[in-house]
């Protein structure tokens, strides 16, 4: 097709066409009149185009990781170095979590009991079955630590020190068998010593709880907390130990036995603490854990705890003889806690004739069991003597 | 005098590693490294007299080991003995040896325990804790017979093995 008419012609008319197009698509507003002209194009061009995006994407992607070799590499160490360094940061912090956790109880359990005590982590541990079962810690004599002092952690008693050097220190736990404390059932004076098992004690590390007097009552599932030694020394007062789990009756024994699972975990045995200094005034129950609690948390049949714990009411003559007594010494703590509070009114029935007053704390609390409690804690040393 | 000096090494990683490790680990039931190196090194020399003095230094650092409370001696009595024993026999089979005494161990420390009044030794104790141990220290044993042999220098001891035997030919 030349220079001819026809050809001016066409030129013509799509030169005025595109002008006509020009104008309207200018004139109207938004272009509201060629709108559907517009979006089929874009529908049909813009899904052309994405084909043709993810059939070149690769390629051109292929060249830019070639052109970007080098650097990526580096990229790439640089990345794995940081992503492990920050999962060791996490697993350290996840430790500290725990460690943080487990120093925040055992300092609420302080503060309860107004222990003073210096927190110490676990080193070492020496587990011979059937001998002993010792853990070394990490603060010695320049600490404040002195041989014969209690140890607990945030859940009850862990043990006490045997040994302390001048910046490590050995500490016999509650469930070696040499080791005995004296202890007290949760609301009443029934007295008693504990003491650990060792390897017979199974896998929950139960300890052996003897009653001094065979005739009191014992139910599954009350708490025992420490009685406390003549001067707390090597036992402070009002530690929790553990709950009764099981009781052996062994007709005409002079002493009942009791199986207890004691508060602290000693299958992981990580922060502990070393009391110090040892409250002014025995702290009774008020450092045990809410009644509810722990059976729940610990163990797997709490149906069979509480109703035990809630177990027949005190008749009038028991309320008469402990009831003033224990209210005052809850009425002087602020701090005592509600399961000690109504612990002391669910105080099982006692026989009448039962030698109360022997049991009993007199002006002189602690001079005759405490010093039964010692000479069981002395017990190994006085075996090894003879 | 180096394979002294690397069997002192070996007996402290293994005190370390017991007290730090595998009784953190496992407080309950676990191997007795120390009693296992000490016995394999016993074995190793292959002789009675130093493997009791083996055995005695082992179980005296044994004892002294921090976290203790058991009386002083206790174990270096019984690896001392174990140590004769494994010395004394343990030229031909070291492993059968070792063996053999790592299975002894548990009840002979049970048994001085209980002679010397320890209260938690009871029959039932020792009835369920002696073969669980056993068992572990049963396991551990090649293991600890071939790092210990891996570790120790060789060089001295075959070249006075070749002497004798070479004095005892000419002889």
């Amino acid at each position: 097709m030349r220079d001819t008419r026809r050809a001016r012609l066409v030129i013509g008319v799509l030169l005025a066409a595109a002008l006509i197009l020009i104008t309207v698509d200018h004139r109207a507003a938004n272009g509201t009149l060629l709108a559907p002209v517009r979006d089929v194009a874009s529908s049909v061009f813009g899904r052309v185009e994405g084909a043709t995006a993810t059939v070149t994407g690769p390629i051109t992607g292929f060249f830019k990781t070639i052109s970007n070799a080098p650097g990526a590499e580096r990229a790439i160490t640089a990345l794995r170095k940081e992503n492990a360094q920050l999962k060791s940061d996490l697993d350290a912090q996840r430790l500290n979590r725990d460690r943080v956790m487990k120093l925040d109880r055992m300092l609420g359990l302080a503060g309860l009991g107004r222990y003073r005590i210096v927190p110490a982590q676990v080193v070492a541990r020496r587990a011979s079955p059937g001998f002993e079962d010792a853990v070394e810690i990490d603060i010695g004599t320049g600490d404040g630590v002195r041989t014969d002092m209690t140890v607990l952690s945030g859940d009850g008693l862990v043990g006490r020190v045997v040994h302390a050097g001048p910046s490590t220190s050995t500490v016999v736990l509650l469930t070696d068998p040499a080791l005995a404390a004296g202890a007290r059932m949760e609301g009443g004076n029934e007295l008693g010593v504990v003491s650990g098992l060792g390897e017979a004690g199974g896998n929950d590390n139960l300890i052996k709880f003897r009653m001094l007097d065979s005739s009191s009552p014992v139910q599954v599932g009350r708490r025992i907390v420490s009685f406390g030694s003549q001067g707390s020394a090597p036992y402070v007062p009002g530690v929790p130990i553990g709950v009764i789990e099981r009781v052996d009756t062994t007709p005409g024994e002079l002493t009942r036995t009791a199986y207890a699972r004691p508060f602290a975990d000693f299958s992981s045995i990580d922060v502990v603490g070393v009391v110090t200094e040892a409250p002014k005034r025995d702290p009774r129950d008020s450092v045990l854990p809410p009644v509810p609690k722990p059976p729940a948390s610990r163990q797997a049949k709490p149906a069979e705890r509480v109703p035990a714990s809630r177990a027949p009411l005190a008749p009038p003559a028991d309320t008469s003889q402990a009831g003033p007594r224990e209210t005052d010494r809850t009425a002087e703590q602020p701090a005592v806690a509600g399961p000690a509070a109504d612990a002391q009114q669910t105080e099982p029935p006692r026989s009448g004739h039962e030698p109360r007053e022997e049991t009993r704390p007199s002006p002189t609390p602690r001079a005759a069991p405490g010093q039964q409690g010692q000479e069981a804690g002395d017990r190994r040393s006085q075996d090894r003597g003879a | 005098m180096v394979r002294n000096l690397v069997a002192a090494a070996l007996i402290f990683a293994a005190l370390v590693l017991q007290v730090g490790l595998v009784n953190r680990v496992s407080p309950r039931i676990g191997p007795d490294l120390v009693l296992l190196v000490v016995l394999t090194l016993a074995a190793l020399r292959g002789s009675a007299v130093p493997g009791a003095v083996i055995g005695f230094c082992g179980g005296l650092a044994y004892d002294l080991l921090p976290p203790a409370d058991h009386a002083l001696g206790q174990w270096a009595l019984v690896m001392c003995v174990l140590g004769f024993l494994a010395g004394r026999a343990g030229g031909q089979l070291p492993l059968l040896v070792v063996a053999l005494c790592a299975v002894i161990a548990p009840g002979l420390a049970a048994g001085i325990g209980a002679l010397l009044g320890d209260p938690g030794v009871t029959w039932s104790v020792v009835r369920s804790a002696w073969p669980k141990v056993a068992v572990c220290n049963l396991v551990l044993a090649p293991v600890v017979l071939w790092a210990v042999r891996a570790v120790q220098p060789r060089r001295r001891a075959r070249g006075s093995e070749f002497v004798s035997s070479y004095r005892r030919g000419t002889a």
